[in-house]
């Protein structure tokens, strides 16, 4: 699955344990892709000594904080971006930019 | 969460911004972890990986976390044994106690 830019993802809500570069707190949030930074080999298996190939496609990904945060008060239009590695996402049909 | 590390968005009081000098052992771990890494024998995720697996993380300092982590890394990939590290302190501990 690759995304564009636009396309409304959700993070995935999985407790795999290990390194992770997915933060806990974006676990299950929706959020859109900003856009493609790359292709990188995966830090999840590089830091087991593995090749991490192939490579996964990293997107800038954009969150609105109030969907992240209960009783968020700062400005309705405050967005939060975050690297995350294409396995960790998923499509949403729905969502708001 | 997937570690100790992972506590980006929990409640964690005012962060302290203080400054403090680097000091010597600090960069020397730092520069062991540049070395290690030019040589292919350590890379930046298994660095963090060992780090975010060490049970006394929130005790350790930023560079004591590297450190440990190191040894770990350099212990299970057979570098070093546990043992040559423990000697290498020791000595060290006694050239630095010396009157």
């Amino acid at each position: 699955m690759t995304y564009e830019p636009g396309d409304h993802v959700r993070v995935l809500p999985s407790e795999k344990p290990g390194h992770v570069r997915t933060p806990d707190y974006l676990k299950g949030k929706s959020g859109w892709v900003e856009s493609l930074i790359g292709a990188f080999s995966n830090p999840e298996e590089l830091a087991y000594g593995l090749s991490g190939l192939p490579e996964r496609h990293l997107y800038k990904v954009g969150f609105r904080q109030a969907d992240l945060w209960n009783d968020y008060e700062g400005p309705a239009e405050d967005r939060l971006y975050v690297d995350i590695y294409e396995h960790w996402l998923e499509p949403e049909e729905r969502g708001t930019k | 969460m997937s570690g100790v590390h992972d506590m980006g968005g929990s409640p964690g009081g005012p962060i302290d911004r203080d400054q403090h000098e680097v000091e010597d052992w600090e960069r020397l771990a730092d520069a062991i972890n540049s070395a290690l890494g030019a040589r292919g024998l350590q890379t930046t995720d298994e660095l963090r990986r060992a780090i975010e697996s060490l049970e006394n993380y929130r005790d350790l300092s930023y560079y004591e976390r590297w450190t440990a982590a190191t040894e770990r890394l350099l212990v299970e990939k057979n570098i070093l044994t546990r043992e040559e590290i423990d000697e290498r302190a020791a000595e060290i501990e006694r050239r630095w106690s010396r009157p």
